[in-house]
């Protein structure tokens, strides 16, 4: 088991290597030119300064010089500074992470709040009017695109029923301040977040439900008079275990998601950064933006591949191999 | 273990079984009802600029005969009309206009086009290249299993819509392909994942025992044997992949990078009519219904198992 996990630990080094090289080339060595961007913003450039500009931001150089220059500075936490107002990335990016944190978290909360309920509910009652309905209900929520969703939810709860806040964060907007503020604020966007994931992730407790509820240990349980608690002490581990790796499929469709629901609803977090640093040809913020989230990615997949095996006493005997045919 | 994928995560794992004639038999007709009206959506991207253009007449040519009938459309769908700006739904022009007064009916035809060649493209080269990159990893144990398996986690680290941006970004210029790009990266990491698993898994198998053993390579039992096997889990994978990319290109044409305009895409319709959709619904409702329900069309495809 030790094996497995120093592996996995040692493997994500590479990985992580891996994505910045990635990250770094696909906005450094396609055709793109952060200097003819900034010309055409309206800002016009003398010959001499352009060539000062190139030379400070390394444009004069060899890619892989560049490469070596950047991995070593982004090690020390300095992500340059951003093409659009001269602040560094890392500052910017540190200011808008608590937002998106937040907004992902309220999702990740509502996911599975619907998802474990309807899932059991599902594999429990397969034919039932609930299950049913609750299925096509689902379906229809990841038919419908977030910025659609979007649109439906700001009409109807903010501009018809007006029970809550279009967008933004209001007042709380200088900083996390009045957490009961922000609230009202909160419910929308992660509503709409959360609505891409449900589908997916009741389609995927009812299978892993559907698979631990005949087994027959649990059924000795149940016939030996253990009901509600008790049964859930014993067998909740059991349960919960595929929802650990449910995590995985999540956490990157979350990040996809965030860009989308915060640009519609105005939440100044990563998400309506990337939009910007796209937009506004913003290199080093685009690239800082993606490593993070490649990296958040991968965060994600080796707290799974820990927390399994650390779960799941099946696994720690002669586990490690069947682990391994997995990743 | 990474999956995204319904089709492919989770317990319940799709096999030949799921195939078989007895479970085929109840909703069968509805299936192949399904299939049918996404080869409808197909033809309806291939004819979009003969259906709708700006000539009254549509030619179609039999053989050596000619046969001219009313065009559907009479519209193409760039044409400008400021006077008829946001006309709502009539004999005219049946999906309304928009609020340059093009015809969205026109322009959902033409939408077609983009949303389906992205997905059907990256999802094709999604799935060659992860069958590639998974089929030598499995077939090809120590180092080049190991330095395969990075390339495959670097890929899959990188959310989608995220990397499409940064290559939108990058190349300076929208257009198909850094959409396809973007899209096909992400797909290829969970096909080639799913490949190598199952590729690991189906060589404990004694027919590949057998194979071997009458002399065939590792690459021939591979292709004659294994190939087969993976096809039907491979295709419901891909229509799961194609939902996703025609959801990322119409995300993408929200945001405002998608296909160059004035060329229009579903999700660029939506984006362009989210200010006057109070006033004027059917420039949001139509492109919307139309990508609602091709991703139903595709996604009951990943639920039923088979193609």
């Amino acid at each position: 088991m030790t094996g497995f996990v120093a592996r996995r630990v040692l493997l994500a080094g590479p990985t992580l290597l891996g994505i910045s090289l990635v990250a770094f080339l696909v906005l450094s060595v396609l055709p793109g030119d952060p200097i003819a961007a900034r010309i055409d913003a309206g800002a016009p450039l003398s010959a001499d300064a352009e060539a000062r500009l190139r030379s400070e931001l390394r444009l004069d150089r060899p890619v892989l010089v560049r490469y070596a220059a950047w991995l070593q500075a982004a090690a020390q936490g300095d992500l340059g500074h951003s093409l659009h107002d001269g602040r560094p990335v890392a500052g910017i990016l540190r200011e808008a992470a608590p937002w998106t944190l937040l907004l992902n978290l309220a999702a990740l909360g509502a996911i599975y709040g619907v998802a474990l309920p309807l899932g059991l509910l599902q594999a429990r009652r397969p034919r039932s009017t609930w299950a049913r309905l609750s299925e096509g209900g689902l379906i229809l929520a990841s038919v419908i695109p977030s910025f659609i969703a979007a649109l439906l939810l700001q009409g109807l709860f903010a501009l018809r029923l007006e029970w809550l806040p279009l967008a933004g964060t209001g007042e709380a907007g200088q900083g996390l301040a009045g957490p009961a503020g922000l609230l009202p604020h909160l419910v929308l966007p992660a509503l709409c977040l959360a609505l891409a994931g449900w589908g997916f992730a009741t389609r995927y407790a009812r299978g892993a439900f559907a698979e631990a509820l005949p087994a027959a240990s649990l059924a000795a349980a149940r016939a030996r008079g253990l009901r509600g608690p008790g049964l859930l002490k014993h067998f909740g581990l059991l349960l919960a275990l595929p929802l650990v790796w449910l995590l995985g499929g999540i956490v990157p469709s979350l990040l996809s998601g965030s860009v989308i629901v915060e640009e519609a609803f105005d939440w100044p977090g990563l998400g309506r950064l990337m939009v910007h640093a796209v937009l506004g040809r913003d290199t080093p913020l685009a690239m800082a933006l993606l490593l993070l989230s490649a990296a958040a990615v991968l965060a994600a997949q080796l707290l799974i591949d820990l927390l399994y095996p650390a779960l799941d006493p099946r696994l720690r005997g002669t586990g490690a191999e069947a682990a391994h045919a997995r990743d | 273990m990474h999956e995204t994928d319904p089709a492919t995560a989770g317990p319940v794992v799709a096999g030949p079984a799921a195939a078989g004639p007895a479970e085929r038999a109840p909703g069968f007709r509805s299936r192949r009802a399904g299939l049918a009206l996404l080869g409808g959506l197909g033809l309806l991207a291939l004819a979009a600029p003969r259906l709708a253009s700006e000539d009254p007449l549509l030619d179609l040519r039999l053989g050596s005969s000619h046969l001219v009938v009313p065009a559907p459309v009479p519209w193409s769908e760039r044409r400008v009309r400021l006077d008829e700006s946001l006309s709502p739904p009539s004999s005219r022009h049946l999906c309304g206009t928009d609020v340059l007064g093009r015809d969205v009916l026109a322009r959902l035809l033409h939408g077609t086009r983009a949303s389906l060649a992205i997905g059907f493209g990256a999802t094709l080269a999604a799935l060659l290249l992860g069958l590639l990159l998974g089929g030598t990893a499995a077939l090809r144990p120590g180092p080049v299993d190991l330095a395969l398996g990075r390339v495959i986690e670097i890929l899959g680290c990188f959310p989608p819509l995220l990397l499409a941006l940064s290559l939108v970004a990058a190349a300076g210029q929208r257009g198909l392909l850094p959409i396809l790009v973007g899209i096909a990266a992400g797909r290829t990491a969970a096909a080639a994942r799913f490949v190598r698993a199952e590729t690991l898994r189906l060589q404990a198998a004694p027919f590949w025992l057998a194979a071997r053993a009458s002399g065939a390579g590792p690459w021939q039992a591979a292709w004659r044997h294994l190939l087969p096997l993976l096809e039907t889990p491979l295709l419901v994978q891909a229509s799961f992949g194609i939902a996703q990319a025609v959801l990322l290109e119409s995300a993408l044409g929200f945001l405002g990078l998608g296909v160059e305009p004035p060329n229009p895409s579903w999700g660029q319709m939506i984006g362009d009519g989210r200010g006057v959709a109070a006033v004027a619904w059917w420039t949001v409702a139509y492109p919307a219904g139309a990508l609602a329900l091709t991703l139903t069309l595709l996604l009951r495809k990943v639920d039923s198992r088979v193609w």
